[in-house]
């Protein structure tokens, strides 16, 4: 049997030749890169630089102007509004803000996102699948509370609980230490490394570049639209935007 | 993280069971759930469409009546009733209905005695009161002379006192014709209100649950389980006008109907409390339809992903 490298692993999320314009401003140009399934990847660079936008591509909340966006073998460049939700169970999403439904525990917040995409799911097995879930985030023990009785780490934690229990190849998280404080952020980190390291596809936007360091993973740096760095995953060269 | 591992599948009945389950809870228990929490801003809605489906049904019940009103000058107008005085002799009444007959205008002429009229005035409204009002038979004894064409009863018409008024039944069906010109596009006007009110009250809807919403659409939840309890909520809306209109309805028909029977006026003629429960039915059945395709329109407009 032939060896097969790193490299030549089939992408996960391919981007060829993205552009993406709001009215008169180029949020995306002309961006190419591959994340392998299980990669670990930062997507750093200023305010503006178009991080958002580009994550938001991948979960087809927009369309490209212009380019191809493939997720796990699918076009989200090109996919029908019948076919998103298809695309949506193969990417887990996580938020600065968290958005967890208040009215719901912890558990349930999980459970929801589990039984609202696949209704053959009976309430026992999505229970004790939540509970799993957040058992693997650390939080077992808070199952029964609600958000607002939760510290913001913890509610993210709950937040990725639910973007993991479906079990997605692909994971995007957008500033998801944007409100925490270093220590809880570097918690979060390490969670999403873990999740990496079984077999999940996970990209990071963020602004802190403490995290970016220490962890020592791929790093995709964008900077007016464009991406001017992919940094493999080891080296701690300077990143141009932090250091200028 | 490998606690997450799925286990073995369940039986398929079980796994049937699961979802009948699911799907009514998301689907048919939320939106019943969000119409109660939600009914300040539905209370608009109800009421227009309420009061949409109740003019329909009053428009109906006026289509009935008209229609039967239609149907009775229509067969009226190609029947002249040649009315005898009480003296005339039988040679008389022979010679004037062989003289009838002769006409090529007449299909057939019926003799009809005292008696026979009074049985046919028991069976219209009021007018048995006025034949126990008076101490003998008021109803003349007449010929009813059918015409092959309505355009030709001038034309048999031969002076005799007869029930022949030209144009009475033209002016009738124009009358007809513009009350119900007005009536559909009156309603029509109503019917745009009150799609509209219910598409904004989905709307309201929809902003009151944009959280849940939003989660659902990020995680994957299928288009139609987005879409469905609005479309379901809009249907219970209609329903409950529907129920309401249809009640409201089928009380008025009963009303006409019972005051009909007991006074000397006919208030709807031809109306039948079957026609009336038909009606109701029939409002019943068009308030979820109306409720639902309002509000697949509002959820198709603020809900696209």
């Amino acid at each position: 049997m032939a060896d097969v490298t790193f490299s030549e692993l089939t992408p996960l999320v391919e981007f060829v030749g993205v552009n993406r314009v709001y009215g008169q401003v180029v949020a995306l140009d002309d961006c190419f890169f591959r994340l392998l399934p299980g990669e670990l990847s930062f997507l750093v660079g200023p305010s503006g630089a178009g991080k958002t936008t580009l994550l938001r591509l991948i979960n087809r909340e927009i369309k490209p102007t212009r380019g191809e966006v493939w997720v796990d073998g699918l076009p989200a460049h090109d996919l029908s509004a019948k076919r998103l939700a298809e695309l949506r169970r193969k990417v887990g999403v996580v938020f600065q803000d968290f958005k967890l439904l208040p009215r719901l525990t912890a558990a349930e917040n999980v459970a929801f996102a589990l039984q609202v995409t696949d209704l053959r799911i009976a309430d026992g097995e999505a229970r004790e699948r939540a509970l799993d879930a957040l058992d693997a985030v650390g939080l077992h023990d808070r199952a029964e509370h609600y958000p607002h009785e939760l510290s913001g780490g913890q509610q993210q934690r709950v937040a990725i609980a639910r973007a993991v229990v479906s079990q997605p190849p692909l994971l995007i998280a957008d500033e998801p230490t944007g409100n925490l404080d270093q220590e809880t952020a570097w918690q979060i980190s390490t969670l999403l490394e873990d999740i990496a390291r079984f077999g999940t596809t996970v990209l990071v936007a963020t602004h802190n570049m403490e995290i970016v360091h220490r962890l020592q993973r791929r790093v995709l740096t964008l900077s007016a639209g464009r991406i001017v760095d992919d940094q493999p995953a080891g080296r701690s060269a300077r990143l141009l935007w932090a250091t200028s | 993280m490998g606690n997450i591992l799925r286990g073995p599948r369940p039986p398929r009945w079980r796994t049937v069971k699961v979802v009948v389950r699911n799907t009514f809870r998301y689907l048919v228990g939320g939106a019943i759930r969000n119409w109660l929490r939600n009914f300040g801003s539905t209370a608009p809605a109800l009421g227009s469409m309420t009061l949409l489906l109740l003019l329909v049904g009053l428009g109906l019940v006026g289509a009935v009546v008209g229609q039967n009103i239609a149907n009775t000058e229509a067969r009226d107008a190609s029947v002249l009733h040649v009315y005898l005085r009480d003296d005339a002799t039988t040679d008389a009444v022979n010679a004037l209905e062989a003289q009838l007959s002769g006409n090529p205008d007449v299909q057939s002429v019926a003799y009809v005695s005292k008696s026979e009229a009074l049985a046919r005035a028991q069976n219209r409204p009021g007018l048995p009161q006025l034949a126990d009002a008076a101490e003998s038979n008021p109803f003349p004894a007449s010929l009813d002379v059918k015409i092959r064409s309505v355009d030709r009863v001038g034309a048999v018409d031969s002076g005799v006192p007869s029930s022949y008024d030209p144009s009475a039944y033209r002016r009738f069906q124009q009358v007809l014709f513009w009350v119900a010109a007005v009536g559909i596009a009156f309603l029509i006007l109503l019917a745009f209100i009150a799609v509209t009110v219910t598409a904004n009250s989905i709307r309201a809807a929809i902003l009151s649950r944009r959280d849940e919403i939003g989660i659902m659409q990020l995680v994957g939840a299928p288009r139609w389980m987005v879409r469905g309890p609005f479309v379901i909520e809009g249907a219970v809306t209609g329903a409950a006008a529907g129920a309401l209109s249809g009640v409201l309805a089928l009380v008025v028909c009963v009303f006409a109907v019972q005051a009909g029977a007991s006074s000397f006026a006919q208030i709807a003629p031809g109306l039948t409390l079957k026609a009336g429960l038909v009606i109701g039915l029939f409002l019943f059945l068009a308030g979820p339809l109306l409720g639902s395709v309002s509000s697949l329109g509002s959820v198709r407009r603020h809900l696209e992903s």
